[in-house]
């Protein structure tokens, strides 16, 4: 071996970190990536299969329901409000304030999951009725797969942050879980406009 | 026991035996079985993922010797068609998504992290998980080949030939779902190099001082993450037209069966890529080592990578040409396919004037890096003249396809991965492949592969099409098919001289010590086989060629807790530490995961039952994943309260 | 291993003078390549503009259906009954442009003539079209290109050019229905034919056979080949074929049928006469 010098010190370092300084950020965004271009895929596959129809919904099917997406829509806005509050709690590390926003924000993720229930009512076509209904079904459907992971995910978080398991990391993991959140809902304005709002306007 | 930092002064052995002790402590895995199943260790799964894809490489290439044997001679009864059907799409399939995807990954998993700088790969829990979930689908594939329940409609699966209405029963859904499980191991494979790449890279390993193999890998780990997508969202549609009768590629219904050409292509072209970057990579550092100088035209080098990896993403419509393209679309799908002549063409002149002006030595890692510019430049020029669609309309379907689709893949992909086994050989067992055998390897492997894939130019423009398993007598085909066959022997035997040589000289190979090539990356800093935690020092990187321009006294970050698996992060761009990261221990959780994915996607083959019982499993499995044991609990408490 | 030449690694670096000339070669060869690109890009494009030119008025139509494993071939004209059902033998007139309309029956298939013409698939849902002209009289065989299950291997047919005369000749016949047979033993063989399973699948006009799930049979024994190019059209080889089609074509979607000696010979000679 060679002689080494000592050149720089690592120990003064931090080792809780936020954003894309953080480890768990980029895989978050690692994800991110590949369920966008997920969805991407199935909005093209949308488009792609529209053309095969004279009308859109096909004959005898009715244009989905407004009500319960449309409620859903502005659940999920507001659900921004104890994210963002939960998200400002954690960069402070203030782990009171983060625990009972990120508590608001799983309810109204539970609350989510249940509306997408209806929401799949709404559709008014089932998945083997013809091919509208199998991609209507499907970009609904893996929205939902997404979601329901988040809804797992603020589960556990929740439950590390009341456990005594508690650790700094958690804090900063919180936030990627937020992160993914305004992702979910970022992604699903533009699903509910095509899939629910585009055979009325388009 | 609290961590010492290491104190600033020079360092004496002793101090680096105290070192050394220490982080073998923090890096012990189980031993056993029981370590062989929880191991997080990049090495030992690149070594096993390398070892997996060489192994379903020698069964694809039966496969194959099979098809070749009874294309042997015209009319030939050894092989019926059904059997010869599940063969060709067994071999294609085993050879792009089980064999040259993931040993392209594998040897990213192994080499990166060491060629940064860094103790382990980003994610190292999620790497035995995707090892884990690609060796599922690996014998998924096997078990129905076995079980005469191969799928038979071909790597590309077309429907509606693939979808339920034409072939029935379980042969398609078992493709499907392997195409599932290795795109799963692909995509986490590529975020964790990619994070390996942008976070773990030692100080002062800034984007333009990372090796060329560095850069192919990253390239690669984007357009992975932006391709396999496609194809992972069409297999999805397949098994659900087929399990629960949606109707996306059933034009009865709306559906449309082209939907299913452009999803697949649109991930399929840039598959081959995915297979051919890292192996311009690994040419780039053979050449180095062995011309004994820096690559010319490093940032143009960089530059054709990264182009390679955009314009592939251009190029899917040029497999579709025969459905009928509109003539714009042709026209731009044929200009797009030779525009990415071109940094292909500019890499292999960067290394001729590399060779050129370095003094080669012609070792066999060497001699197969020639072989990949004879062969790739055959079938790259083949590749330009199928671009064009007069041209295709004719070739398309047929052998001449055949031929260039080996040439690239064998010539550009298969013959840069022997050499980069020659080369990195001594790096993983710590021994020098034979020479001697290496030679004949080559020999046997080079003339094999022209007497195999040559002919097949010459058969397909006599109009013999691809995917057929037999042929009329009166074609006149049959000379040039024993040709081929007789070339498939050959290649078998310098497949064979291959393992005979890993087999021999893993046991009674010369020593290699720490840099046999005497080569510039960080990897050849270290000991042969790297030792659990790489490196006792993470070095300063201040040169693109570190071990080159090696001061007298090597500059090490220092400080980093060696009573856990602590490691350097730093920043994206310039490589500046910015923090330190605890890296997880030895877990069987990965494989429990991927056990419950497996049984998932499995299960849903059968019934659909297989989406509750999986979705309780994986909900248990992720939570036994995220909560931390006492063990990581205390490490990390330790870690943050320092 | 000892023969290896010591040398300092990275020892290797360029004058000025050498580098500039390594650039100026690499340079040189990527110029060369881009050069070389656009002029075949160039010719490409011509060539494509060439070929899909269109085939003008006149050009003859012709449906071809794909079907697991074989070729139904369908000529329109203005009068129904005058339109003409044949299998796996296309015939067309020398020095006149032919448009195929191409269909698929169930999954893709692929038309190729290689003297003739490029390929093109036939795509169920999508109707796709090709056309050409043979401009010497011949006969090309042609072959099925895309992947299409068990039977692709034999799946050819034959593009048969001829005088417009004698093309004109050829469809005139084809028009006909058969004629109950005179000779005995064929009356007896199309008595066998239409008590056995053979009319759930085929049709022969002038018959009440009228299945299109099969070949078209109507002039079966004007026909060079049987089974999509697969076996000369002999006697012996359409016993072989009615007797065992799985030994000759596996996967093929006719089934073996069981007929006695004297049945089969009868049949045999009943379809002889379908010229
Ligand atoms: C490693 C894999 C790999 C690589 C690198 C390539 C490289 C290329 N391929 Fe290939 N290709 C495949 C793997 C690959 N291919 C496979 C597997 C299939 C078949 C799939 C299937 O159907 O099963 C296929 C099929 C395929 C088709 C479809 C054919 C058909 O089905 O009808 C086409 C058509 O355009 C094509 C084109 C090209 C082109 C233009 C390149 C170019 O990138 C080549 C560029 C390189 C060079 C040209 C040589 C080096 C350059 C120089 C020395 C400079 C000077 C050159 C000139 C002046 C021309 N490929
Ligand atoms: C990386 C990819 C890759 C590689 C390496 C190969 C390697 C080979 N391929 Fe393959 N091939 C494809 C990818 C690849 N192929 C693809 C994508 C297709 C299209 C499939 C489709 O149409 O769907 C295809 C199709 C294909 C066909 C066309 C089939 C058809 O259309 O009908 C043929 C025919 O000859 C063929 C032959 C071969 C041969 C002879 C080899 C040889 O190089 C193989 C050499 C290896 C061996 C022979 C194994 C060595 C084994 C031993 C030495 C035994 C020792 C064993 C023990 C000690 C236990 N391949
Ligand atoms: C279940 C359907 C079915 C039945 C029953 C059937 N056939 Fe066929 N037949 C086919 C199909 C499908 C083909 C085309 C096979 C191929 O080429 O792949 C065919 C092809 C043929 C051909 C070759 C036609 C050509 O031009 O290539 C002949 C002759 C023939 N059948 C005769 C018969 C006779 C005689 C019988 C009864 C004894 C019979 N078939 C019963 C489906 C059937
Ligand atoms: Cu029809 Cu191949
Ligand atoms: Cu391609």
């Amino acid at each position: 071996m060679t002689a080494v010098r000592p050149a720089l010190d690592a120990s003064t370092l931090p080792t809780t970190t936020f954003s894309h300084r953080s480890l768990a950020w980029w895989g978050t965004v690692g994800f991110m990536a590949i369920e966008g271009t997920t969805l991407f895929i199935a909005v093209v596959a949308y488009f792609y299969l529209r053309r095969n129809f004279a009308a859109w919904p096909p004959e005898h099917i009715l244009r989905p329901d407004l009500f319960w997406p449309t409620v859903q829509v502005i659940l999920l806005l507001a659900s921004l409000v104890p994210v963002v509050l939960a998200d400002r709690a954690a960069y402070r590390i203030d782990v009171p304030r983060l625990r009972r926003w990120l508590l608001v924000a799983l309810g109204f993720e539970i609350v989510a999951v249940v509306i997408r229930w209806q929401e799949f009512l709404a559709l008014n076509v089932r998945w083997d009725t013809n091919a509208y209904g199998s991609v209507v079904w499907t970009l609904v459907g893996f929205h939902t797969t997404l979601l329901l992971v988040d809804v797992l995910e603020t589960a556990v978080l929740l439950g590390i942050l009341y456990s005594k398991r508690r650790l700094e990391r958690h804090i900063s993991d919180a936030t990627d879980v937020t992160f993914y959140w305004y992702f979910l809902v970022a992604t699903w304005i533009p699903l509910y406009v095509i899939v629910y709002l585009s055979p009325r306007f388009m | 026991m609290s961590a010492q930092p290491l104190p600033h002064r020079d360092h004496t052995p002793a101090d680096e035996d105290r070192l050394r002790r220490e982080l073998e402590h923090a890096y012990r895995e189980h031993t056993g079985l029981w370590g062989w199943l929880t191991t997080v260790d990049h090495k030992s799964i690149g070594k096993r993922y390398i070892v997996t894809a060489i192994i379903f490489f020698i069964l694809g290439g039966l496969n194959a010797a099979l098809m070749r044997l009874q294309l042997s001679r015209p009319e030939n009864n050894l092989v019926g068609p059904d059997l010869y059907n599940q063969l060709f799409t067994v071999h294609g399939t085993t050879m792009m998504f089980l064999f040259a995807v993931p040993v392209m990954n594998a040897m990213g998993i192994y080499f990166v992290p060491l060629m940064v700088g860094a103790r382990n790969i980003a994610y190292p829990r999620l790497n035995a998980f995707g090892y884990w979930v690609y060796l599922i689908g690996g014998l998924l594939l096997y078990a129905g080949l076995f079980t005469n329940t191969g799928p038979d409609t071909g790597w590309f699966s077309y429907v509606p030939l693939a979808g339920p209405e034409f072939s029935p029963g379980k042969r398609v859904d078992i493709f499907a779902q392997t195409v599932t499980f290795t795109e799963i191991a692909a995509l986490v494979a590529a975020v964790e190099i990619i994070v390996t790449i942008f976070k773990h890279r030692a100080p002062g390993m800034t984007l333009g001082r990372m090796p060329l193999f560095v850069w192919a890998q990253l390239v690669t780990s984007f357009m992975i993450l932006f391709a396999m997508p496609w194809v992972a969202t069409a297999s999805i549609m397949l098994a659900m037209d087929r399990l629960i009768a949606t109707h996306f590629f059933n034009p009865a219904e709306g559906g449309d069966t082209l939907l299913w050409q452009h999803l697949f292509w649109f991930f399929g072209h840039p598959e081959v890529y995915i297979i051919f970057v890292p192996a311009l990579g690994m040419v780039s550092q053979i050449v180095t080592a062995f011309t004994r100088r820096e690559i010319f035209g490093y940032p143009v080098m960089v530059l054709s990578l990264i182009m390679t990896g955009f314009l592939g993403f251009g190029l899917w419509v040029h497999h579709m040409f025969a459905t009928g393209v509109p003539q714009m679309a042709q026209s731009f799908f044929t200009a797009a396919s030779m525009m990415i002549a071109i940094p292909s063409g500019v890499q292999i002149f960067c290394w001729i004037a590399t060779i050129w002006a370095g003094r080669p030595r012609f070792s066999v890692a060497f001699l197969f890096v020639l072989g990949f510019v004879v062969l790739f430049i055959i079938g790259g020029f083949t590749g330009v003249m199928i671009a064009s669609v007069p041209f295709d309309r004719q070739a398309h379907d047929t052998y001449f396809i055949v031929a260039h689709l080996h040439y690239v893949l064998i010539g550009g992909a298969v013959a840069p991965l022997f050499g980069a086994f020659y080369y990195w050989f001594p790096k993983l067992t710590g021994r020098l492949l034979s020479e001697k055998l290496g030679r004949w390897h080559f020999a046997l492997f080079f003339i094999g592969v022209n007497l195999t894939f040559f002919p097949m130019h010459q058969l397909g423009l006599d109009g013999m099409t691809r995917r057929v398993y037999t042929y009329l007598a009166g074609t006149g085909w049959g000379d040039l098919n024993l040709l081929a066959s007789i070339g498939a022997v050959t290649i078998a035997a310098s497949v064979g001289v291959f393992l005979i040589n890993v087999i021999r000289s893993a046991a009674r190979g010369l020593r290699a010590g720490d840099n046999p090539w005497e080569a510039e990356t960080l990897e050849w800093a270290t000991s042969s086989p790297p030792p659990s935690y790489n490196f006792p020092y993470i070095p300063v990187v201040q040169s693109r060629s570190p071990l080159w321009n090696r001061p007298p006294d090597i500059p090490v970050v220092t400080g980093l807790r060696t009573d856990m698996r602590e490691v350097l992060i730093t920043t994206l761009l310039d490589a500046r530490p910015d923090s330190r990261h605890r890296h997880p221990n030895a877990s069987i959780t990965p494989l429990l995961t991927a056990v419950a994915t497996g049984v998932t996607f499995i299960m849903l083959i059968f019934t659909p039952w297989g989406l509750p019982v999986g979705g309780a499993l994986l909900t248990v499995a992720c939570v036994v994943w995220g909560w931390p044991n006492r063990k990581e609990y205390e490490e990390q408490k330790l870690q943050e309260s320092s | 291993w000892a023969t290896f030449r010591r040398r300092q690694p990275g020892e290797v670096t360029d004058s000025p003078g050498r580098e500039r000339s390594l650039r100026f070669s690499v340079l040189g060869a990527t110029a060369l390549t881009i050069v070389i690109l656009f002029a075949f890009l160039i010719a490409d494009l011509a060539t494509g503009r060439a070929i899909t030119a269109g085939p003008g008025q006149d050009a003859l139509q012709i449906r071809v259906t794909g079907h697991q494993w074989w070729w139904e071939v369908h000529y329109r004209d203005s009068l129904p009954q005058n339109w003409v059902t044949t299998a796996n033998e296309i015939h067309v007139p020398v020095g006149r442009p032919v448009v195929f309309e191409l269909r698929s029956a169930d999954v893709i298939h692929s038309l190729w003539a290689p003297n003739l013409s490029g390929k093109r698939d036939l795509i169920p849902g999508d109707e796709t079209s090709l056309w050409f002209q043979a401009d010497t009289p011949g006969v090309y065989r042609g072959q099925c290109a895309e992947f299409c299950g068990h039977q692709h291997a034999k799946m050819a047919f034959l593009v048969i050019a001829e005088h417009p005369d004698s093309f004109a000749r050829w469809l005139d016949r084809q028009r006909d229905t058969s004629r109950t047979p005179t000779h005995p033993l064929a009356r007896r063989g199309q008595e066998v034919f239409l008590a056995s399973p053979c009319v759930m699948c085929h049709a022969i006009a002038g018959t009440p056979a009228g299945s299109r799930v099969g070949p078209d049979l109507t002039h079966l024994a004007s026909r060079r080949t049987i089974a999509a190019g697969t076996l000369p059209n002999t006697r012996e080889n359409l016993a072989g074929w009615i007797l065992d089609p799985q030994g000759i074509k596996p996967g093929a979607l006719m089934p073996p049928v069981r007929l006695g000696s004297d049945d089969l010979q009868a049949l045999l000679a009943y379809l002889e006469t379908l010229e």
